[in-house]
């Protein structure tokens, strides 16, 4: 290397033709970079099969609303022929099933809602060696035999509702942080995430936590408790958008003073945020997940190089952003989650992260 | 062949007889859903094809007789589904240690045949009602699960998920193994016994038949056979995961409901089990075919369901009017 760096003019010609090389190497790529699984002999219109775990939540239902929508605008441009829904009805078996089911039925594109991070990984697998573009999102698994993976960060969402509370309790002060169910991962995570920000101010004391269903009902009686036997509590750090919810209305029942809040972007809460004034900040799992796998799907199946794993960042509630959420609230479901706006232009952006 | 009224194989066939006719409009139904099917989706007729069908249907089949083998001697177990679970479990944590494979399917077969004989000890020699005794067990039996592998995780070695769950009918083959040496057993006095304890155990008590050791037996097989479902489980995701299971438990019910085994026991067949199990499964495939929305698959599921059970009963109806 001394020996090149001490002859310029051979370092130059060097660095030259290898940045030629590296250029055709580049263009090679691009010529034929495809998404993984995909072999290119599929032609549009393509048919879409969406296999969900379990279809009667009311997130589902909205993100399946997503679906349908994204659908119906790629059937006008003449992508899309035909939507494929199967719901496993919660049974990871029934899902391989069902994938098995579209496999056998070649149909171009799979999205996977996945009822279990391992169980899905052989089907999922031997869809993608025929040719069939699998997009993963939510609830991912742990194979990497697919086209592409599409998530939020729960990590993240932990650490950025916890950086706001403290933040609005200046560093000092007792809170309690409810979870979701104890042993689900993305319960797990979006603690985790909140830990290091914690740990990093000591003057937040955390007194108690909670872990119930992501359901209204279960938190508002864990709140109630609680607030019995506390009767100072500054903040409470949410980590789930029913679970704030039952938050303030415990609060309210008992006539207490609404503390700084954090959430989800559950219709229920942010209406109530608004109605007792409180100091809020919410994030969402937005359910256009749904509709950005079918369209990476389309696109990788275009020939398009789709990465292998999409990050979506969070999109954040705050006292500046609630009224152009609220003001779209009933086009949403009583106890569904009024999600940020997208288009076409943001998936883009989305598909072009590397 | 002497076939006349007081000849033992009369009296065999006409039992089988008896046994079948309830049974006929299932056998109907089943056969129409799987000629729908290969008619919708012709690859079910190729090897590959028909491989992965009966692979989906397998574990399904498998837990239908153990629930049937305990139905059939008045016994019930609400513990099949954790127990899937604990099998796949067993497998994906033994399997990547120093015993291998071997050791894996070893440990796999001891938990479950030991598991399936505790649990027959206490409702046999306790008299403790089954289905609490089971009940507490699938807590129980979860919990072990989640404390072996917290995680879905663990290892199948890849020449096993090949092996058992690849492009060739080896699963179809191990059922038919299965039934083959179910039928062998029911040769056996323990096998003969098995009926009479589920259909008159005061009966079969005055007869000589060991009650309480036969339905540990039966508690004992139904563990092994769903252990290993819980292995074929394993082997077909590739990985354990410690609550794959669960909806087994009333599937397995289901399949054998269907199947025309009763409730009170000593009444039933396991041909009408296997065929009851294989209407669950083929019917998900089915409706997707036929390209049923969700919210019609779970109408839809219901109405074949009640259908299957009501048209043997409208059948005999007709038949004595």
């Amino acid at each position: 290397m001394s020996r090149i760096a001490s002859n310029l003019h051979l370092g130059r010609t060097l660095l030259a033709s290898a940045a030629v090389a590296l250029f055709s190497l580049t263009v090679a790529c691009e010529a034929n970079a495809a998404a993984t699984c995909i072999k290119g002999d599929r032609k549009a219109p393509y048919t879409v099969g969406w296999a969900n775990i379990y279809s009667v939540p009311t997130w589902m239902k909205q993100t399946e609303g997503t679906i349908a929508d994204e659908v119906a605008t790629l059937k006008k441009q003449g992508l899309v022929k035909d939507l494929m829904i199967t719901d496993a009805q919660g049974n990871a078996q029934t899902q391989i099933q069902q994938i098995q089911s579209m496999v056998d039925a070649n149909i171009d594109a799979i999205i996977v809602e996945a009822g279990s991070s391992t169980a899905l990984n052989r089907v999922i697998a031997d869809a993608c060696a025929k040719g069939i573009a699998v997009v993963n999102f939510d609830s991912l698994v742990d194979t990497d035999k697919l086209t592409a993976k599409i998530n939020t960060d729960s990590n993240e969402w932990g650490g950025a509702a916890a950086k706001w509370l403290v933040a609005q309790l200046n560093g000092k002060g007792k809170i309690v942080v409810m979870n979701g169910p104890a042993g689900v991962s993305v319960s797990d995570d979006r603690r985790k995430g909140a830990q290091p920000v914690l740990a990093a101010n000591p003057g937040i004391e955390v007194i108690t936590e909670t872990n119930t269903e992501y359901n209204v009902a279960p938190a508002q009686e864990a709140i109630t408790s609680l607030l019995f036997a506390h009767p100072d509590i500054d903040g409470v750090l949410s980590l789930g958008g029913a679970l704030s919810a039952g938050s303030v209305m415990a609060f309210d029942r008992q006539g207490r003073a609404q503390v700084p809040t954090t959430g989800e972007n559950a219709r229920q809460f942010l209406e109530l945020w608004k109605a007792k004034k409180l100091k809020g900040w919410a994030t969402m799992q937005p359910n256009w997940l749904g509709a950005l796998s079918v369209y990476a799907a389309v696109k990788a199946l275009q020939g398009q190089d789709v990465p292998a794993f999409i990050k979506v960042p969070l999109p954040v509630i705050d006292d500046t952003s609630i009224d152009s959420y609220l003001a779209k609230a009933k086009d949403f479901p009583a106890d569904g989650y009024i999600y940020s706006p997208y288009d076409q232009a943001l998936f883009d952006k989305l598909l072009a992260q590397h | 062949m002497n076939l006349s009224p007081s000849s033992p194989r009369w009296l065999y066939l006409a039992i089988q007889r008896r046994r079948n006719r309830g049974l006929n409009g299932l056998y109907l139904v089943v056969a129409a859903f799987l000629i729908v099917y290969a008619i919708l989706f012709p690859g079910l007729l190729s090897i590959g094809g028909f491989s992965k069908f009966s692979q989906n249907w397998f574990p399904l089949a498998l837990v239908t007789m153990a629930q049937a083998l305990l139905m059939l001697n008045g016994g019930i177990s609400l513990a099949i589904g954790p127990l899937v679970s604990l099998g796949a479990v067993v497998a994906a944590i033994s399997m990547g240690g120093p015993a291998g494979a071997f050791g894996g399917f070893v440990a796999v077969v001891v938990a479950g045949l030991v598991i399936g004989a505790l649990t027959g000890l206490i409702v046999a020699y306790m008299r403790l009602p089954a289905i609490i005794v089971t009940l507490a067990g699938s807590f129980i039996i979860t919990g072990v699960a989640l404390l072996l592998l917290p995680r879905p995780g663990g290892y199948i070695p890849d020449w096993l998920s090949q092996a058992l769950a690849g492009h060739q009918p080896t699963a179809f083959a191990l059922l038919v193994v299965i039934l083959i040496a179910w039928k062998l057993f029911l040769a056996t006095p323990t096998g003969i016994g098995l009926y009479a304890v589920g259909d008159n155990p005061v009966g079969a008590f005055r007869s000589g038949v060991p009650v309480e050791r036969i339905r540990v037996v039966s508690f004992a097989i139904s563990g092994l056979l769903t252990a290993l479902a819980g292995l074929f489980v394993a082997a077909q995701t590739g990985s354990g995961d410690p609550v794959i299971g669960t909806s087994f438990t009333l599937n397995s019910m289901a399949g054998a409901v269907l199947g025309g085994v009763g409730f009170l026991g000593g009444k039933g067949t396991m041909r009408g089990a296997i065929a009851g199990s294989l209407l669950l499964s083929v019917m998900i495939n089915v409706m997707f075919f036929l390209g049923f929305p969700p919210v019609a698959q779970y109408v839809a599921q219901g109405v074949i369901i009640v259908g299957a059970v009501a048209i043997p009963v409208f059948a005999s109806r007709w038949r004595k009017a």
